[in-house]
């Protein structure tokens, strides 16, 4: 994977970002997003992860300029998320595909395509296109209400492509979709990339992310609890596993006496997991035992904290 | 005659249109200032100033393309979602219409009055709620269903979807109504009796001014008060020197219908004293005075219609007959006159008396009892009209249900139309009387002084500056209290069903024209108001 460094321009500028849901008597009820603070740089595919009620997609939302902030900045491709022309170079994918189910799916495309301002001959251009890339040719003629989860899902994709936009927020992408839906999504993703586009994802398929993206944070109750480049935060664990070929008792008693001697205790055996679902897991756990915790291994961000 | 036909002043209307749409901007923005204040504290002037500056851009930066995609898919939604079922509704009214009005047995004029006015108000009771519920519930169920969210994250502006929005809901109830109009007229042909047919007209009438001379000659506003203080007709007596006098203006050869008569039409009815002559009514005739000369030519004795009206031919050439004196016209033998060369002014004016041939017995009439009936137009032209009165107030129900469905939730916003609706075809008079300080017991400031006092309304107040600047604070809150009442539409104009009823052509200037002023007075408020307040709401259901 090429990386982008940390020289890049951030397409994505967030500070002290907070969000309280109020309702409508104006009382508080949920402070979603609680003073987040990230960068997302030109090129790279970032993963906002957390778990369920986390504040992913307050967070998105809050860059569309679909929620207010309550407090904070952000600053979207050098705009406020409330300026509309900064629109015309991005492409979201919403948690669910937000649609019109009385529209076809050729006649969703080209209805946001006019929303572009596109010329009639571009539309039908890209339309074709974007029906062939996630594959609901087929289905073209049909209105959406008699589509499948995934089908819909495919479509509100085709959707946030339509303007080949430079900036890709996708909210769970591939929520719905089947081994080969999901197989294309990351393929897709990779494309973008290459193509030198951005991208923001929200995601619960960890194995995805850790293949796709280059940088992730994961959120806890609203709050920043790891940010960092994926390989580095599963290099850097404090934990070391070793991986022999099987080994008789006596030899495991052994290896605890070797590592004794080096003051270090063996404190399991296990096989290699270390991936990214380790490290989500083990960010939930301490996050309800340590709630101040946090690991932060971005330089830009760390240094721009200093 | 059910209407007092009052003449129309364009430049006070414009006027009046400007104070209208300016006053309701001023209230938008003023509102959405407090609004932003409000939740915003003091941060909220700098969001409403960003907010003009952003509005001003916006509107600049519209595309036709990105309004015409959201009219296009307001116009879909519709379709597909069935909406439409109510011209089923309609159809079946229609049909079963027929049994119960018995027009059969009817007097001509009166089927057609019945029958026309039921048309065109089925008509506009069946598209009012197919206008308020579309327009109320597009802008709130999209956000419902979160798809607007997929919309507004594309460059399109706010002010765009209401916009579209309101085009598009404009667009399909227009063609509603249409679609209606057209079953409305088809039904009326076939429904309307082949001798009440002629009575499908759209009389032109030209109405003068009326004085009146009393049984001496002398000049008087009105006439005999025959004891009836609620008739709105005023009298005069027969055989004596009393006349109803009518100034016309603006006559010349086209009011002439196709063979060369002017045709007066009369509504003239008739007080008895005395039994009179059995077997006819009472007699009148009509005396044409050319107001330059003098010259004065009588037309022959007829008899009052009493209760229905009828028309007088006149030929444009007449013997130069002189008034009837004791019943009897005096003839000068052979000579004639031109109705329109001899007897009209060369600036246009004509003068018609009425005179009471019969002793002892009274003629009544009102202003609009006699008018000058130019050659009519098609009834279809009328019909048209009428129905572009109720496009125009299926527009303006669309554009207030647009504005208020952006802050309210469907059923909410339904409410509050139907309720401006409501009142403003019905309670607007009366609350225009209350701003008008035709009220006894004076203003509010003055009233809670009777009040406080227990004085007596008809108590006249004593003078002096305190009281004097009571009654400037009362007319100022009334003004007040005036624009407020502007925001209230005026459904009147809308309706063109008593003209096209009667059998009269729907004025353009009294009715069409104000139609649409008011319409389009309250376009750019209503636009505004939506985009205010899509702009500074979360798009999230609450
Ligand atoms: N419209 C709303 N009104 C009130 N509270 C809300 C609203 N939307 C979200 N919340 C609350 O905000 C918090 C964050 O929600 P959010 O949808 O951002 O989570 P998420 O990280 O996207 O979760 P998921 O993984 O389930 O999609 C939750 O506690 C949720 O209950
Ligand atoms: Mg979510």
């Amino acid at each position: 994977m090429s990386t982008s460094g940390s020289a890049a321009e951030p397409v994505i500028e967030i500070r002290n970002l907070t969000k309280v849901y109020r309702d409508f008597w104006g009382r508080r009820k949920v402070r979603a997003v609680n003073s987040l603070s990230l960068d997302v740089k030109k090129g790279e595919v970032f993963g906002l992860l957390g778990p369920n009620g986390s504040g992913k997609t307050t967070t998105i939302k809050m860059l569309l300029g679909l929620l207010f902030p309550t407090e904070g900045e952000i600053s979207i491709l050098g705009r406020p998320a409330t300026d509309v022309a900064k629109n015309e170079r991005i492409g979201y994918l919403p948690e669910e595909s937000y649609l019109y189910r009385f529209l076809t799916a050729e006649e969703t495309l080209d209805f946001y395509g006019r929303l572009f301002d596109m010329p009639a001959s571009v539309r039908k251009e890209r339309t074709e296109k974007l029906l062939s890339l996630v594959k609901i040719t087929h289905a073209r003629k049909r209105q959406l209400k008699e589509y499948s989860k995934g089908m819909t899902r495919r479509i509100g994709l085709a959707q946030a492509l339509i303007n080949d936009p430079d900036l890709v927020l996708l909210d769970e992408p591939t929520s719905g979709l089947d081994p080969l839906g999901n197989r294309d999504m990351k393929d897709l993703i990779l494309q973008l990339k290459e193509q030198g586009k951005t991208v923001l994802m929200c995601s619960h398929l960890l194995a995805d992310v850790q293949d796709v993206c280059d940088r992730i944070a994961i959120l806890y109750g609203g709050e920043l609890k790891v940010l960092g480049r994926v390989d580095e935060l599963l290099k850097s664990r404090d934990e070391t596993q070793i991986l022999t070929s099987k080994l008789s008792d006596d030899a495991i008693n052994e290896v605890r006496a070797v590592l004794q001697k080096h003051g270090a205790s063996l404190n399991q055996i296990d096989h290699p997991t270390s991936n990214l679902e380790d490290l989500f897991l083990k960010t939930v756990q301490e996050s309800v035992e340590r709630p101040g915790h946090r690991v932060i291994m971005d330089d830009t961000t760390r240094s721009r904290g200093a | 005659m059910d209407f007092e036909p009052t003449p129309y002043n364009i430049p006070l209307g414009f006027l009046y249109w400007l104070i209208v749409t300016g006053f309701g901007t001023i209230v938008v923005l003023v509102v959405t200032l407090l609004a932003l204040l409000i939740t915003r504290g003091t941060k909220g002037f700098g969001d409403f100033l960003n907010l003009l500056s952003s509005a001003a851009l916006d509107i600049v930066q519209i595309s036709p393309r990105r309004v015409g995609a959201i009219t296009r898919l307001t116009f879909l939604e519709a379709i597909r979602r069935r909406a439409l079922l109510v011209f089923v509704v309609f159809a079946i009214l229609f049909m079963f219409a027929g049994w119960f009005l018995s027009g059969g047995t009817l007097v001509p004029d009166f089927q057609v009055k019945l029958y026309v006015s039921f048309v065109l108000r089925a008509i506009a009771w069946l598209v009012l709620p197919v206008a308020l519920l579309l327009s109320c519930w597009g802008i709130p169920e999209d956000i419902k269903q979160r798809s607007l969210h997929t919309v507004v994250t594309k460059p399109v502006r706010r002010l765009e979807v209401v916009l579209g929005r309101m085009l598009g809901f404009g667009l399909i109830n227009t063609l509603v109504l249409l679609v209606m109009a057209v079953a409305g007229y088809v039904w009326l042909q076939q429904q309307i009796d082949e001798k009440a047919r002629p009575e499908l007209t759209c009389r032109r009438p030209v109405f003068g001014q009326l004085t009146f001379l009393d049984r001496e000659g002398k000049p008087a506003a009105t006439g005999i008060n025959v004891g009836d203080i609620w008739e709105y007709r005023s009298y005069i007596e027969g055989a004596t020197r009393a006349r109803a006098i009518w100034k016309f203006a603006g006559i010349d050869e086209s009011a002439l219908n196709k063979d060369g008569e002017l045709i007066l039409e009369n509504r003239f009815s008739a007080f008895r004293s005395h039994k009179g002559q059995m077997g006819r009514s009472l007699l009148y005739q009509l005396v044409f005075v050319n107001p330059e000369t003098g010259l004065r030519v009588g037309t022959q004795l007829r008899q009052v219609a009493e209760f229905r009206g009828r028309t007088d031919a006149i030929p444009r050439t007449l013997p130069k007959a002189g008034e009837a004196i004791g019943g009897k016209i005096t003839e000068e033998a052979g000579e004639t006159v031109d109705l329109i060369n001899d007897l009209v002014s060369p600036s246009g004016e004509l003068v018609v008396e009425a005179v009471c041939i019969d002793p002892g017995q009274y003629m009544g009439m009102a202003r609009p009892d006699l008018f000058i009936r130019t050659p009519d137009g098609s009834f279809l032209a009328g019909y048209a009209k009428s129905i572009l009165g109720l496009a125009m107030m299926v527009l303006l129900i669309v554009f207030l249900g647009v504005a208020a469905s952006t802050f309210l939730k469907g059923p909410v916003a339904t409410l509050l139309t139907f309720c401006l609706v409501l009142v403003g075809m019905t309670a607007r008079e009366f609350m225009m009387t209350i701003v008008s300080g035709r009220f006894e017991g004076g203003g509010p400031i003055e009233s809670v002084y009777r009040i406080v006092l227990h004085m007596n309304p008809t108590q006249e107040l004593p003078t002096g500056i305190a009281f004097q600047s009571m009654h400037l604070m009362d007319l100022a809150i009334r003004q007040f209290v005036w624009l407020i009442f502007q925001i209230i539409p005026n459904f009147d104009y809308f309706n063109m069903a008593p003209y096209l009823a009667n059998g009269f052509d729907v004025s353009f200037n009294a009715s069409v024209l104000p139609s649409i002023a008011v319409t389009l007075a309250f376009f750019l408020p209503c636009l505004l108001l939506g985009y205010f307040c899509l702009r500074v709401r979360e798009l999230e259901a609450k």
